[in-house]
């Protein structure tokens, strides 16, 4: 291999093609050019048809053109998230993915010659200038092939899946071939009966490959740059329902043009399901099937069919165990949004009634009829207030300090807020409180109860507008999340931020006690993949302790559990994600683990009593930041 | 079977109360307004009883404008059409007056059973169920925890004091007071609002009554707060005893 490398270098070894094509070698030649890409497009057709003919998106818009072509160069072009994400395959595939950008014209002027149209010539400066380039990068996609070929048939990661795929085992046969019988153009004479044969069987190979494409994963190779291109503005983007008839996806026919494109984009990679939290604890959640399930429904029933997406290749519970931790999302190298399909299924099941859960319904009824999601009294959040003395707003102050529901009714939310207030007192900044809040309505999004959701952003909304609310700051990620994006639909949202942003921006107002403390940090999914926010609460730790990094951190990050209104939902099948990650926490070695979100704090706080007798200290970043405070008078 | 299910708008558990300048009733204004508890659960046995007997579920309430939000959110859960018995000034009305007054609205549609919850959440007289069948002139229950239709009528269970339940067989036309609990309630979702504009919603105006209220309210006071803090003192086994005696013969809370 390490010879065929060296061969495009060591120049003048120069590509040689066939002349004088007869003319029944021709007609041979536009026959099977004819017939492969008639069964191409017989096999592509109903794909296209799926896509074009789909609902149309309803909140797209082609703006942020820079960001997208931006995207398109990094993701695309560079493959920088394949290679990021997977190093050693991802710059295996890249080769391969540059060897093909860089066989477009080899390949176009292959055939062009047969007929006397080469354009191209092996002999000209030019000529052997990109033959060569084309040679250097044909042993490069052989060898990454040949690496690729063994990682699927011999290694076999889980996340490729259980059973083989035997066309993949083709199509890099395939490539491999294509590659060996263009170097070998470079061993033989124009005239010799090897070339020919060489260049016949890299003609065969070329058209052997095209009516593979559609049907299979390779699909992506046509898909793929346009499902990156043409993703949605934002992460995990939930698209406003379209007009009176739309409950979310409930049958073939409620795909969008994205989502059909997606579906179809899938390279089956797998990224999505290795990294899900429901799959790694034995749920039956599988990230990667959903989408493949949803391609099934399209192929079976085409786009127009009443056919349930629940049902014969997508299962309810499934759809139901997604954390929405959204690190499927983020991880995928071909522009697949699963959280948007996800939520998509769970709002058709939920704004219909089909889904029926004890836990489902008591939230949804606890948020229907008090507001809250923990379903105590409201006037419990008026006891807390008045404890704490915490300022009401009045449109006086600077911020509006959110409480959120784990902030104003959960014990160890309220310790979080308390310690904020205290951070904001000390700083000096004027803040209050609502008088009256409600839930930002997260839980019910993301398990996609739209009525509900409208519900609680439009009765907060109409009274921070009234309570003149220009800054809000909160302690909890979903609440900011919520708030921020999700809010949006309904109209213009004050400006909000994280505590953990507010409390960097004045880290040089705030003490520091340059403990050694070794203090791990989770990075709440809403926080860092929602919000691409990881630097800001580590500055708060890193001032006050000794911060140590978990093995999956930032935005490999695992979750909770508690996303997706699984904090409020029943018992979990299989292993507890919160146990998965307490364990992975504690591994560290660390004395204190430090959160930055109320949900992942309850959540480890049960997960480590359950599997620790000496569990580390649990704390919010707000609560470091608070201890270091001078000692208050009382 | 055709099931009338009345239900009664009542202030949100957790709205902010205050007496109104006449001391008869609360200022109005600045609460929000549900379904009563136990009617909800009126209202969803009804809806179970229909999914599985089949037939027609009304939602009928008598109460001001504001009134027919709970008939909507009854419509949104499954009920077929409402009845709104308009009648702004609700609080003059005692148990009997309002009874009468959904007994006419009743009579127009001579349904097979009628449920409603055994008791509001705001007065709490549990009178205007029973109140509805005697001049109805059809059989009642109350505090009722299941429902069974039979060949021959209904076979519900009651709830009785201290644990027991009675068993017993009625036939109808009958109606039934419920007791919050007795199912699980369904939660209202999208598609059920906006089918809901699409059904019938009647409004009937009040008919005048004949008698004046036998029962009227005089005058609202906000509970007084009486927290006692009493000391035991001795040795543990003394302070517990002593302790045990005063919830049971004092408190009654074992």
């Amino acid at each position: 291999m390490r010879a065929a490398l060296q061969l495009g270098i060591m120049l003048p070894l120069h590509y040689a093609e066939p002349q004088n094509f007869s003319l029944g070698e021709r007609v041979l030649l536009i026959v099977c050019v004819l017939a492969s890409a008639a069964i191409f497009y017989i096999r592509i057709r109903s794909i296209v048809q799926n896509i074009f003919f789909a609902r149309r998106d309803a909140d797209f818009h082609l703006r942020n053109l820079p960001r997208r072509i931006q995207r398109f160069v990094w993701e695309v072009l560079l493959q920088a998230k394949v290679i990021r994400e997977r190093p050693l395959p991802g710059i295996a595939h890249a080769f391969v993915f540059w060897g093909f950008i860089a066989f477009a014209l080899v390949s176009a002027n292959h055939f062009a010659a047969a007929f006397g149209f080469g354009f191209l010539s092996p002999a000209s400066g030019i000529g052997k200038f990109y033959f060569g380039l084309a040679a250097v990068f044909a042993a490069l996609v052989f060898i990454s092939i040949s690496g690729l070929f063994l990682r699927r048939f011999v290694l076999r990661p889980r996340w490729l899946g259980e059973h083989v795929s035997v066309e993949s085992g083709i199509i890099a046969l395939l490539i491999a071939l294509l590659m060996a019988t263009h170097i070998g153009g470079f061993f033989f004479p124009a005239a010799a009966p090897t070339l020919r044969l060489l260049w016949w069987m890299h003609s065969l190979a070329i058209l052997v490959f095209l009516p593979i494409i559609p049907r299979t994963k390779h699909l992506h190779l046509l898909l793929s740059p346009f499902a990156v291109f043409f993703a949605r503005d934002g992460f995990s983007r939930i698209p406003p329902l379209d007009g009176e008839e739309d409950f979310g996806l409930i049958a073939v026919k409620d795909l969008t043009q994205l989502a059909a494109l997606q579906a179809y984009s899938c390279v089956e990679c797998g990224r999505c399901t290795e990294h899900c939290p429901a799959n790694a604890t034995s749920k039956l959640l599988n990230p990667k099937e959903i989408i493949l399930g949803l391609r099934a429904s399209l192929n079976e029933s085409g786009i127009f069919s009443d056919a349930p997406l629940i049902g014969a290749h997508n299962s309810q519970q499934a759809m139901f165990e997604c954390t929405t931790c959204g690190a499927c999302e983020y991880q995928c190298p071909v522009g697949v949004e699963h959280l948007p399909l996800i939520i998509g299924m769970r709002r058709g099941a939920v704004n219909t009634g089909e889904w029926q859960d004890e836990h489902g319904s008591r939230l949804f009824l606890a948020l229907e009829r008090g507001g809250n999601a923990l379903g105590l009294p409201a006037a419990d959040r008026d006891v807390f207030i008045a404890r704490e003395s915490l300022p009401i707003f009045d449109g006086s102050q600077e911020y509006c300090l959110w409480l959120g529901c784990m902030g104003a009714y959960d014990p160890r939310g309220r310790e979080i807020i308390s310690a904020f207030a205290r951070v904001m007192q000390y700083l000096g900044t004027s803040f209050g409180v609502m008088q009256k809040e409600r839930c930002t309505g997260d839980p019910v999004r993301r398990l996609g109860n739209d009525l509900v959701f409208e519900t609680l952003a439009t009765q907060n909304m109409a009274a921070m507008q009234q309570a003149q609310v220009k800054k809000i700051v909160s302690i909890c990620p979903h609440c900011v999340r919520t708030i921020a994006k999700d809010w949006r639909e309904y109209g213009v949202v004050p400006e909000i931020e994280h505590h953990s942003e507010f409390m960097a921006r004045h880290a040089d107002a705030l003490p520091s006690t340059q403990s050694q403390e070794r203090t791990v940090f989770h990075d709440p999914c809403y926080l860092g993949r929602y919000q691409n926010i990881y630097e800001e609460p580590r500055e708060t730790i890193r001032r006050n302790a000794d911060l140590v990094e978990a093995p999956r951190s930032h935005e490999r990050s695992f979750c909770c559990g508690a996303g997706g209104g699984h904090a409020f939902l029943g018992e979990e099948t299989g292993e507890r994600v919160s146990h998965v990650r307490a364990k992975e926490l504690i591994a560290t070695g660390a004395t204190t683990i430090a959160a930055a979100c109320p949900f992942c704090n309850t959540m480890f706080r049960d997960a480590l009593s359950a599997i620790s007798p000496v569990p580390p200290q649990l704390v919010d970043i707000a609560q470091i930041a608070a201890a270091a405070l001078p000692v208050q008078k009382q | 079977m055709k099931i009338i299910v009345a239900i009664k708008q009542v202030p949100e558990r957790d709205a902010p109360l205050r007496i109104a300048a006449d001391g008869r009733w609360i200022e109005d204004s600045a609460v929000g307004y549900t379904i009563n508890d136990p009617d909800a659960y009126a209202l969803e046995e009804a809806l179970q009883l229909k999914e599985k007997h089949g037939g027609e579920v009304i939602a009928l309430t008598l109460g001001p404008e504001r009134a027919a939000a709970a008939l909507r959110d009854a419509l949104a859960k499954g009920a077929d059409r409402a009845i709104h018995v308009l009648e702004e000034n609700i609080a003059v009305l005692d148990s009997l007056g309002i009874a009468s007054q959904l007994a006419a609205a009743v009579r127009t549609e001579s349904p097979d059973l009628i449920l409603t919850g055994l008791q509001s959440d705001d007065l709490g007289a549990g009178q205007t169920g029973v109140v509805l069948a005697e001049l109805l002139g059809i059989p009642s229950a109350t505090i009722v925890m299941q429902v069974e239709v039979t060949d021959v009528g209904l076979r519900v269970k009651r709830e009785l004091e201290d644990g027991w339940f009675q068993h017993i067989e009625m036939p109808l036309p009958a109606l039934l007071t419920i007791q919050s609990g007795i199912n699980k309630l369904r939660y209202a979702t999208l598609m059920g609002i906006k089918k809901a504009k699409t059904k019938d919603l009647k409004v009937m105006e009040a008919a005048p009554l004949n008698t004046s209220a036998a029962v009227s309210l005089e005058r609202l006071h906000p509970p007084e707060k009486l927290k006692r803090t009493q000391m035991i003192s001795g040795t543990a086994v003394e302070a517990a005893t002593k302790l045990a005696e005063i919830l049971k013969n004092e408190v009654h809370a074992i």
